[in-house]
């Protein structure tokens, strides 16, 4: 097992260079970072080519790409635009920990700007995944016990429906619904987006309040589909012999059920989980933006728009290195759960 | 058997309870925006900025005055030199104060000076080389130290530097010297005469107490805590904290030298959907909303949000190709004139905008209380068979029968018509080719992301190579100065100019005559050379207007005393109340 551990990880590095070298010509080849530098009113030509010398957008594709792996505080860059290279480099490349500063903020560290949106959108979308997990489960195995029933039958059309629909048609009726008319009806209701409203604070049970409608959003699309899998893996196990040895034994049918019928109609479910957890990183682009979720699916969206390469290629390579991780890990745990499953 | 179970359900909890672990620790200390080190504590309540977090929340006092913006794109910057964004400079007014501001009829009011300088008053020299700057006796930082011309130099200093590489040094770069003779003069030189000098100088100063240190330790003001928390500033608001991608909010400035604000509070909540700021806004989560789509317009005022409305002297317009490289139907004056003509703006204004906008004849129809517009345009009116008869006449005619008329040399009517990719605009698009399709005129549709589109020459961009024949977009002059310098001839995009920015043509009259007025101070004979622009252009179709683009906001009806500007939209705020 160790070995295996030891080559997947080895080949991880090669994976990575290939998808940095595919990312970085993608990015730098959509559009100019200094071209409108988000203003109403574009900028000066000569300030223009002043910015581009600066933050060394006019080297070339591949020396760009150098400075962005290695740094380069080995060589010396022109400041003074006078074409003569004076200047000692700064950065220190992403070998060594640093993916630069954004193009956006200004002088930031790319790493810090991520780091400040992680862990809003880690708090998203791991109870939207928790949510997931709980109501397609539920769903599914009770659609599952009753096949074709009226139930199952109404519960088959509401995932279809839920599956079609897209989260950002979900996410603008829940908000105009539960946010907007729910208010206007003198009924409960919910905030429209944010964190917390500043008249009441940054408290937890604002936070909780505000995650509502996101988590909704995200989740009825993902629980119409994920309890279809669930009723569908339940239905094979059900069929199978040992699961009537196990009702010809006399065990109580919610021991058969839950103890031998779930738990290995759910084993499929933890390689789709695994595949979920480092896509939990990117957030939910469509959702926080619609809910003023400052996660880092919005900062993505955010910062592409102005060709922020350090901002985008960090979020884009921590995502590369969770799937490899992570796939990596859902490889170990399938086998530690499954003991017909061996790696050598 | 049980034992497995264990194991499925033990992976679950420590995995959920790692990842949770971290979402419910960590916001609090990456976000928080630390107080910079450097800034004196003279006034403590003044400099040091509240840091609330998960743990510790910052629990408003119900009695608080508190007001939120609905703000749809989130600040790069809050230092103005490192900044492009309207969404980071409008919120100077809370908390640096501009030398000058302007009014809600866009007429500029003194602030941090005595008056501001002009020929009368003698703050301008008669050869317009020399502009005298007097500032008040009373304006000090929030901290509590004077505010002095020492700052204006520092400032001066600071955009010029090399290693600061702020985002513009214009108009400082015109600037032969600045000098401060006392604590209380600032004295700028020319080299020669600028007229636009009162739109674009000193919209903002830099603490040099708090900045020099800085500059002079880490070489470069770029990486400055003050960028991101300007905890010392000149504004009715302090500064408070700023959680990336959720708000901003500023407090009372216990030490403004103006009429104390009446709000407690401002929070610039980042909603960055159209559809969820009018929803903010219906369900009163926010009190104010900018750049509000027109199609949400007759909606928020149903339910009561108070629509205001101020220009900013923005309008969208096509812009015509007339160099070399560009189809000879673009470069021939009466197929631009055919197409004046064969454009419906009323429809277009009617059907797309709702009716709340018109089409303007010139760039500086928003400017036209100054002036700026010739009485003697003819406004170009909706009339197809003219546009036919003009394009007969000059020998565009359709020879071979497929609805596209060509010339003697046989070149087809076949334009490329470019934008960005805002929905209005490419929805422009579509009906402006039907309509010039009635006339015999092809159009082939390009609409690219901005950073795409307005790229450089050497990235082959489409403006800048010309591979477009028309282009649209909204822009305005350096409101409220008349001035608009990409029309110079030394401004077309090449390999040795690839940054240019006049994507249109050289037309050395037009040059001539934008060079002279940036020359004339004297207002009235400097407005008699724009009425000249103004027409030469609507004559030539140089440009063409389709919509006026001014500003909306969205406003509460529980806030009183609210008023806008199109150049420092926030100039009241101080005057603000709820009711």
């Amino acid at each position: 097992m160790t070995r295996y551990i030891v080559r997947r990880l080895l080949q991880a590095i090669p994976l990575l260079f290939i998808i940095s070298v595919v990312l970085f010509i993608l990015m730098r080849s959509s559009g100019d970072p200094v071209a409108t530098l988000g203003g109403r009113r574009n900028p000066r030509p000569e300030d223009r080519q002043r910015l581009t010398r600066l933050l060394g957008l006019d080297q070339p594709l591949y020396v760009q790409y150098i400075y962005w792996l290695i740094g380069n505080d080995w060589t010396m860059i022109d400041v003074d635009g006078d074409g003569v290279v004076e200047t000692p480099g700064q950065q220190k490349g992403v070998l060594r920990g640093e993916f630069g500063t954004s193009l956006v903020v200004r002088g930031k560290p790319a790493m810090e700007v991520i780091l400040e949106r992680i862990p809003y959108t880690l708090l998203l979308m791991i109870v939207s995944e928790v949510v997931i997990i709980f109501f397609s489960l539920v769903i599914g195995v009770f659609s599952a016990l009753r096949q074709y029933s009226l139930l199952d039958h109404l519960i088959t059309g509401l995932s279809f429906l839920g599956y079609s629909m897209p989260i950002f048609f979900v996410a603008l009726v829940s908000m105009y619904l539960f946010a907007v008319e729910f208010k206007s009806w003198g009924l409960p209701y919910l905030p429209t987006g944010g964190v917390f409203e500043p008249q009441e604070g940054n408290t937890p049970l604002q936070v909780a309040l505000h995650l509502v409608l996101p988590v909704m959003s995200i989740a009825v699309v993902s629980i119409a589909g994920y309890s279809r899998f669930v009723r569908a893996t339940m239905l094979e196990v059900l069929g199978e012999d040992y699961i009537r040895t196990a009702r010809a034994k006399g065990l109580r049918k919610r021991t058969i059920i839950f103890l031998h019928a779930l738990k290995n109609a759910s084993l499929p479910l933890v390689t789709i989980v695994g595949l979920d957890i480092p896509m939990l990183l990117g957030g939910a682009v469509v959702t926080e933006r619609i809910f003023a979720w400052p996660g880092t699916g919005r900062l993505f969206l955010d910062h592409v728009s102005r060709g922020d390469t350090p901002v985008v290629m960090g979020i884009l390579m921590l995502i590369a290195v969770a799937v490899i991780i992570f796939q990596l890990i859902t490889d170990i745990t399938y086998a530690w759960l499954d003991p017909r499953i061996r790696y050598t | 058997m049980k034992s497995k179970l264990w194991k499925i359900v033990a992976a679950w909890v420590v995995i959920t309870m790692l990842a949770s672990s971290a979402a419910c620790v960590t916001p609090a200390e990456p976000t928080k925006t630390p107080a910079p080190t450097q800034a004196p504590t003279t006034a403590p309540a003044a400099t040091k900025a509240p840091q609330p977090t998960a743990v510790e929340p910052t629990k408003a006092a119900p009695t608080k005055k508190i007001v939120t913006f609905a703000w749809t794109q989130e600040p790069d910057s809050l230092n103005p030199w490192y900044t492009n964004m309207w969404f980071s400079t409008t919120l100077h007014q809370l908390f640096l104060a501009w030398a000058w501001e302007f009014d809600d009829k866009n007429v500029p009011f003194p602030r941090l000076v005595t008056e501001i300088p002009s020929l009368e008053n003698g703050g301008v020299s008669p050869d317009g080389l020399t502009i005298t700057m007097h500032l008040r006796d009373d304006i000090v930082w929030s901290d509590g130290k004077p505010i002095t011309s020492a700052d204006f130099v520092f400032t001066y200093d600071m955009v010029m530097a090399e290693a600061n590489s702020v985002t513009s040094k214009y108009p400082y770069d015109y600037l032969e010297s600045i000098e401060a003779p006392d604590e209380r003069t600032v004295v700028m030189h020319f080299s020669k005469p600028f007229a636009a000098w009162k739109s674009l100088f000193w919209r903002g100063i830099l603490p040099r107490h708090v900045l020099e240190p800085v500059f002079q330790a880490k070489g470069s003001l770029q990486e400055a805590e003050w960028n991101m928390a300007p905890t010392v500033g000149c504004g009715p608001y302090n500064f408070a904290e700023w959680e990336s991608g959720s708000y901003i909010r500023f407090v009372k400035n216990p030490n403004y030298w103006g009429p104390a604000p009446k709000i407690d509070e401002i929070y610039f909540k980042i909603v960055p959907d159209d559809a969820s700021q009018t929803a903010a806004l219906i369900a009163g989560d926010a009190d104010v909303g900018a750049f509000i789509p027109l199609s949400d317009v007759p909606t928020l005022k149903e339910k009561g949000v108070i629509i205001m409305v101020e220009s900013s002297g923005y309008a969208e317009g096509l812009f015509f190709n007339f160099r070399d490289m560009a189809n000879p139907g673009a470069r021939d004056l009466n197929v631009r004139r055919a197409i004046a003509m064969a454009i419906d703006r009323e429809a277009i204004n009617r059907d797309l905008l709702l009716g709340l906008s018109h089409a303007p004849e010139t760039l500086w129809d928003p400017l036209a209380v100054y002036g700026y517009v010739s009485p003697d345009i003819v406004p170009w009116k909706y009339d197809p068979a003219a546009a036919k008869d003009l394009l007969e006449k000059a020998g565009w005619i359709d020879r071979d029968g497929d609805g596209i008329r060509e010339n003697a040399r046989g070149e087809k009517l076949t334009l490329v018509y470019g934008t960005t990719i805002r929905e209005i605009r490419q929805d422009t698009q579509a009906v402006i080719q039907q309509q010039l399709k009635q006339v015999g005129i092809e159009l082939k549709l390009v609409s690219q992301e901005a950073d795409i589109f307005f790229g450089s020459f050497s990235d082959g961009a489409a403006c800048a190579v010309g591979s477009v024949d028309i282009m649209q977009w909204s822009d305005a002059p350096y409101f409220p100065d008349p001035d608009k310098d990409y029309w110079l001839c030394d401004q077309i995009p090449n390999a040795d100019n690839p940054w240019g920015w006049n994507y249109f043509g050289c037309d050395p009259r037009l040059d001539e005559l934008f060079k002279k007025q940036l020359t004339l101070m004297d207002e009235k004979e400097r407005a008699k050379v724009i009425q000249e622009i103004s027409k030469y252009m609507h004559d030539q179709v140089y440009w063409y207007g389709l919509w006026d683009d001014p500003d909306y906001w969205a406003v509460n009806a529980r806030l009183t005393g609210v008023k806008f500007s199109g150049v420092t939209p926030l100039y009241n705020v101080a005057e603000w109340d709820v009711k």
